[in-house]
């Protein structure tokens, strides 16, 4: 009964799929960002821990980090962080509540709220992050 | 009033192979679809050109494809809106199922999991109505649809054309996933159904990794269905009746 045929595209073409938003409706978009930002925050957990791992070298190579991540331009990327992180749990949360089948239409509602209330606290983040 | 316009046809043969896009231009009448726009390019260019339609008017789902990227049915598509998303009008066939050559692609597959969810095609119902061929064609002779046979009438409003199987990205890399329109069947099999063991089989078909569970909520599958049958709704109302299920187990 396979739908699909075993001279179609690869396993990683087909993969693409996921993230191909061309002529896609809001739907996708979510679906694509939450596939990124899951991998990426991944991605991250294991830079985190390389760098906590600093600890361990004593507190003079910490130190020495932590002065270099306080640059503009590290800050920008912890803004970048900062999205990703609430592009995840937003919709996270979204998918969660429809996803067991509460409030199953209101989906497109939650989407708009979502995006507005991660922008908002996007801001916030950016004031309090370049503020001072 | 005539409008010409160029086409660009994916074509290939069986499985795929040497898949490339034609060009063709066609001048057709200006209220034209692009599904006679298709036919106009078998008809003056080559009639080598694998295609598939029947009725014309979006209820026999045979002509589905993607239209300037979007799964559509080119008979309820207009040329004219057509070129104006994009020039040439770019066609293609479904993707996520086995491509047969040019724009058709197998639906045995598709058609093998609608039967599977009790929903059957319509070739089983139309046979057994009991049509009078002697007087006029049965209209004037009220249908009278035989005891139990009611079950095997489709699926209201999916017209099984395969274009949220198409639509659908989780189905790119699960070819085990039901896919939406039969996991909308077998919720709307359930919903009619008044045997209660029968809710339960149908509902355990819905279950599993491959079955509601796999949907990762695109909601493609409702944004693209030509017939409003909105399958990611019954796909979520399915999830909730499984967990209330297993919730009821639980606490008994
Ligand atoms: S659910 Fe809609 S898109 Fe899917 S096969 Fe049926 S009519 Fe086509």
């Amino acid at each position: 009964m396979a739908v699909s045929t075993p001279s179609g595209p690869s396993r990683v073409r087909s993969a693409g799929r996921w993230f191909d938003v061309r002529h896609r409706g809001p739907g996708t978009w979510a679906y694509a960002l939450n596939r990124i930002t899951g991998l990426a925050l991944v991605g991250y957990l294991y830079i985190h821990l390389a760098v906590l791992s600093l600890l361990a070298r004593g507190p003079g190579s910490y130190d020495r980090f932590v002065d270099l991540v306080r640059s503009p331009l590290f800050l920008a990327l912890d803004l970048v962080l900062i999205a990703g992180w609430l592009i995840h749990a937003l919709n996270g949360l979204r998918l969660t509540v429809v996803g067991l089948g509460f409030g199953v239409r209101a989906q497109r509602t939650m989407l708009v709220v979502a995006t507005g209330a991660g922008l908002l606290a996007l801001v916030v983040s950016a004031v309090l992050l370049f503020g001072d | 009033m005539t409008i010409t316009a160029t086409l660009e046809v994916f074509r290939c043969a069986p499985g795929g192979v040497d898949g490339r896009f034609e060009s063709y231009d066609v001048t057709v009448h200006d209220n034209a679809t692009v599904l006679d726009a298709i036919e106009a390019v078998w008809a003056n260019h080559d009639r080598s050109l694998v295609f598939r339609h029947a009725c014309h008017h979006a209820s026999c789902g045979s002509c589905g494809v993607l239209v300037n990227g979007s799964e559509v049915l080119p008979c309820i598509v207009d040329l004219a809106d057509a070129l104006r998303q994009r020039s040439p009008v770019r066609v293609e066939p479904l993707r996520n199922l086995p491509l047969a050559g040019d724009l058709v692609v197998d639906v045995t597959g598709f058609f093998e999991r609608m039967l599977a969810s009790t929903m059957s095609i319509t070739r089983t119902a139309e046979d057994a109505l009991p049509l009078d061929a002697d007087d006029d064609g049965g209209r004037s002779q009220a249908v009278s649809v035989p005891d139990g046979l009611a079950r095997f009438n489709r699926f209201e409003n999916c017209v099984e054309c395969g274009i949220c199987i198409s639509a659908c990205p989780t189905m790119a890399t699960d070819e085990r996933f039901r896919g939406p329109a039969m996991l909308a069947a077998l919720g709307r099999a359930r919903a009619e159904s008044a045997d209660p063991q029968q809710r339960e089989h149908l509902l355990d078909l819905a279950d599993g990794e491959h079955g509601v569970w796999r949907c990762h909520s695109s909601w493609e599958c409702t944004q693209r269905c030509p017939q409003q049958v909105d399958p990611a709704e019954s796909i979520m109302e399915q999830r909730r009746e499984i967990l209330r299920r297993r919730f009821r187990r639980r606490v008994r």
